[in-house]
């Protein structure tokens, strides 16, 4: 179930896939997709089995078809490291371009993308430095805040941890939004996640299997 | 047959090894051995080989091997995994094991078996001596480390059993002792008068964290003990330990506070007194500690327990019982763990290589493999040289090779040093070192307990008031504090001493003698308005009774079990019973255990009487369930967090490691999550599992308890607050969770919570 949200006056949509939904441009937010993760720690002789990469592309793919986005930015991190790069890996990622090749997809680059190299122009990703500047947001990898516009990032894999009666808990990853800067959780089912403390001021969503909801 | 070394000295190569568990034994073996060689001229050489061995005697050790080494299982697997390794140990007459019990029951033990084996291929007549302190079973403990074939055996005892003194410091008032705990610091007067009773005394705490606090507290009601107390725990610089160590053999310390650190090893004769903050939890390990005084002919070993909580005096009683009845543990050796077979295949393909059925032959060998099946064998290589079955398209997969000979090897060589920097079986957080600004080193501290401080923050650490000043390169850099500050002492991971069953059954027949109001010996006078006080809320269970209270608190419903089964069984009982209720309606349980009782805790009633109606003590669908109930819990998620950086698929990493290595960290979690989705026939996911069922819930044990539990009757009692039992319980922060509710259903009430 998705949840719709209002940020600096714009409609967004927050989807369970760990995506954000802009409507009035039809673009669909990830970040931190770390592609390519168990490929690396494979190649370093770390046998992690197959069929992470193309479990998360295949999520991407739903909420691609789900929303009829016409555009995906890629906020940072998209190819985990240069050893990630395995043919299998990228044949992956190539065919399911391919079932998705209207879309047009756009790549503000991150720490990891600087040591992985941009993915390959086969893909027909067009990659860009932060920030990324579209009115009334900032595009970028580092969720620091910026004077270009309130900022959407990735990098720190939000989560938040909850407490509840009879000693319940539990730990979620997050969409996390501070009055100047959106964190979206990490989209790679590979990656850790970092605790983040709520302020007053912030808002913040989480997500609970197949459901986004406002905590 | 001799040979000169560079300094033109002139000894034979390595004859005898001395495998030891604990490095802190590693000096003062060598010592004692070299004692005699000296005195009676023997031109032999007589050195060590652990962590701490610096590397100039390294690089000589490396050119050739001291004629006696004393070394520890990890350490010598390092030794093995060297290229040259056969012919280091080409003249090696015999091999000592020594604290064997300590290995045994534990994956070290099974290391130390395969390094066993791989010495016996290479010289089949060594013959091996094995020390170790009491068990219940010995004859196991023989065969363990004889392995298959077993040459001629026997065991040799001890002759004169020593007479042990057991007793208890008793509370004086027992209206204000808690129910709960395990500090024990409001025992502080009565434990700084034994002190002052004896010459030298042992003060055993059970973790290092309260090893420090009761230093400190001890030091604060007696200043004038200053350099006359010391600390000793295992995260301490070896240095500081030797002094502590120096001191307790010339007898200028009064006393020194300590854990398990001290259990072992050679004696230090000085010291009188033992001095056990907390339950022992079993009658061996009381034994052990006991034994540590009275080194004097006609001296008693004598062992004063200072209880933390009340129901420990219950515990010391017992203990005594069983000692008396001559009930001392049993230790079983670990089967088969395939995590470590893998490890050991790495380590044999770097120590020179392999061809796989020799291997396999030397491997059934041991006690543990000896039933290795093929299929096991099979995954095993296939785990080392393409990765598993799953990733046969995997051409960058290599971590051993073979070569075109069938000669296993391992040719990478940033394979060979992570290889090396993770040998071994035991899994610690990582660890910190810790140092002076100036660059003195203290010791070591987790890295979870650094990640807290502040610059600026204080806490205590070796018995010092220290300022953390920063964090650099996996070094915590400290200043002295001045000592009017008052600071957090440092936690370290340390799994919780379960009960053993024989000091369990003990207790049961104290509780049982107590219901029909006997109170017998010193500790249960003491303990007396407890067990009244919970016979009076709720009640002392029988024999044939299984006791079950449920209570309504601020934090939710709360059930508490009974079965006085030990913590391990509790555990997978626990598991079992909050998935079996949960089957009946949707609710969400946190699970508390402790060696008496399990508690299950949910926002909402729970549907006990249904769920009793439905079998929930039956043994029926046992094995199904309780799979089903240790998933829910995560139980077999935990384990694999071993077995994972035993496999070598996650390694701690080490001092200024670079970006490459941090970039492949995954937590255990995380992998064991992926391996169950995509690889869930994998079968260190099934060690895991394994490991859960025979170790950690003693799967015999709890199909026994259930059956014991069905053929009694079921008590419940509601009760208006939580009886003295419950408390310990009530209390524990360390928990279980095992839910049959939607997430976003839970979630959707913790925050309502939240912000109401």
């Amino acid at each position: 179930m998705d949840l719709q949200i209002e940020l600096q006056d714009e409609q967004l949509l927050l989807l369970p896939e760990r995506a954000v939904y802009w409507p009035a441009r039809e673009t669909l937010f990830v970040a931190d997709t770390h592609w390519g993760k168990a490929a690396t720690m494979r190649a370093h002789s770390l046998p992690i089995p197959m069929g992470t990469t193309e479990a998360d592309l295949k999520r991407l793919g739903n909420a691609v078809t789900r929303m009829s986005a016409r555009r995906l930015v890629l906020l940072g991190d998209a190819i985990h490291a240069k050893e990630g790069r395995a043919k299998v890996t990228l044949d992956t990622i190539y065919s399911w371009r391919q079932q998705h090749k209207e879309l047009e997809i756009l790549l503000v680059r991150g720490n990891h993308d600087h040591g992985a190299g941009d993915p390959p122009p086969t893909l027909k990703i067009h990659c860009t430095n932060s920030p990324h500047i579209e009115a009334p947001f900032a595009f970028q990898h580092h969720p620091v805040a910026s004077e270009h516009g309130y900022v959407l990032a990735g990098h720190t894999h939000p989560a938040l941890h909850l407490r509840g009666l009879g000693r319940q808990r539990a730990t979620v990853p997050c969409f996390y939004f501070t009055p100047n800067v959106g964190t979206l959780p990490a989209f790679g089912s590979m990656c850790g996640r970092a605790l983040i403390t709520k302020q007053p001021e912030d808002r913040v969503y989480v997500i609970a299997e197949d459901e986004v909801l406002g905590v | 047959m001799h040979w000169m070394d560079s300094d033109g000295e002139v000894y034979p190569p390595l004859r005898v090894l001395w495998i030891t568990p604990l490095r802190a034994l590693v000096a003062d073996t060598e010592q004692s051995l070299r004692t005699p060689i000296r005195d009676f001229n023997i031109p032999w050489r007589v050195e060590a080989r652990t962590g701490d061995t610096s590397n100039s005697i390294r690089a000589k050790q490396d050119k050739r091997l001291p004629t006696a080494l004393i070394t520890t299982p990890e350490s010598l697997a390092l030794l093995l995994a060297k290229p040259e390794a056969r012919e280091n140990f080409a003249h090696l007459e015999c091999v000592i094991v020594d604290e064997w019990h300590e290995l045994l029951g534990t994956k070290r033990g099974v290391l130390t078996e395969l390094n066993l084996a791989r010495l016996r291929t290479w010289t089949p007549n060594i013959r091996t001596w094995g020390l170790s302190a009491t068990l219940g079973n010995l004859d196991t403990a023989l065969a363990t480390l004889l392995g298959n074939p077993a040459p001629p055996s026997r065991i040799v005892r001890g002759v004169v059993p020593k007479t042990v003194r057991i007793d208890s410091l008793i509370p004086p008032q027992m209206d204000h002792f808690p129910w709960a705990g395990h500090l024990g610091i409001n025992m502080l007067p009565q434990v700084l008068e034994a002190i002052e009773e004896g010459e030298t005394t042992l003060v055993f705490t059970n973790t290092r964290s309260q090893c420090e606090i009761w230093y400190q507290a001890i030091l604060d009601a007696r200043p004038e003990w200053a350099g006359l107390i010391a600390v000793h725990h295992g995260s301490l610089e070896r240095k500081i330990r030797d002094w502590v160590e120096d001191g307790l053999r010339a007898g200028t310390l009064r006393a020194v506070v300590c854990t398990s650190s001290l259990d072992l090893g050679v004696d230090f004769t000085p010291v009188d007194r033992v001095i056990q903050i907390g339950s022992p939890k079993g009658v061996a390990r009381l034994l052990q500690r006991a034994g540590r005084s009275g080194h004097r002919p006609g001296v008693p070993s004598r062992i004063t327990c200072a209880p933390t909580h009340a129901f420990e005096l219950v515990e010391v009683a017992a203990a005594r019982d069983a000692f008396e009845a001559g009930k001392v543990e049993s230790r079983f050796p670990v089967e088969r763990p395939l995590d470590l077979l893998a490890q050991h295949a790495v380590t044999v393909a770097l120590g020179g290589g392999f061809f796989p059925d020799d291997l396999l032959a030397e491997i059934r060998s041991t006690h543990a493999y000896r039933d290795l099946s093929d299929a096991e064998w099979a995954w095993a290589l296939d785990f080392v040289t393409r990765g598993g079955e799953a990733l046969r398209a995997y051409p960058e997969y290599q971590r051993v090779d073979v070569e075109p000979n069938g000669l296993h090897v391992v040719s990478n060589r940033q394979i060979a040093r992570r290889h090396l920097l993770s040998i071994g079986t035991i899994v610690s957080d990582s660890s910190i070192d810790l140092r002076y600004v100036t660059g003195g080193r203290l010791g070591s501290v987790e890295e979870s307990f650094v990640s807290k401080l502040r610059p600026g923050d204080f806490f205590y650490f070796a018995g010092h008031s220290l300022e953390f000043v920063r964090l650099k390169d996996m070094v915590a850099q400290v200043r002295k504090a001045p000592k009017t500050k008052n600071g957090q002492v440092p936690r370290w991971d340390g799994a919780r001493m379960p009960l053993s069953s024989e000091l369990a059954d003990a207790v049961r027949n104290r509780l049982e003698q107590a219901r029909m109001g006997v109170y017998q010996g010193p500790e249960m006078e003491s303990v007396r308005p407890v067990l009244e006080t919970q016979a009076e809320i709720s009640a002392i269970p029988r024999h044939e009774e299984f006791l079950i209270e449920r209570v309504k608190t601020k934090e939710g419903h709360h059930l508490f079990f009974y079965p006085f089964e030990g913590r391990l069984v509790h555990e997978g009982l626990g598991a079992l019973f909050a998935w079996r209720i949960s089957r009946h309606a949707p609710i969400t349980f946190s699970i508390a255990m402790n060696d008496y009782g399990i508690e299950l805790l949910a926002p909402d009633p729970a549907p006990l009487e249904a769920a009793l109606d439905a079998g929930l003590l039956s043994t029926n669908h046992l094995g199904a369930d309780i799979l089903a109930s240790l998933n829910a819990a995560e139980m077999a998620r935990r384990q694999f967090r071993e077995i994972a950086r035993v496999a070598g698929l996650t390694f701690t990493g080490y001092p200024g490691q670079n970006k490459t290595v941090r970039q492949l960290q995954a937590s255990s979690g995380l992998l064991f999550d992926v391996f169950m989705r995509y690889d869930r026939e994998n079968l260190l996911i099934e060690q895991a599992h394994r490991e859960v069922l025979e170790q950690q819930l003693e799967r015999s044990r709890l199909g026994a308890t259930l059956d014991r539990l069905s053929r009694g009757s079921v008590r419940i009692i509601d009760i208006e607050r939580p009886s003295p039992l419950a408390f310990p319980m009530l209390i524990d922060r360390s928990r279980h969770r095992v839910s049959s509710e939607k997430l976003a259903d839970r979630i959707r009430r913790m925050a309502a919570e939240a912000n109401a």
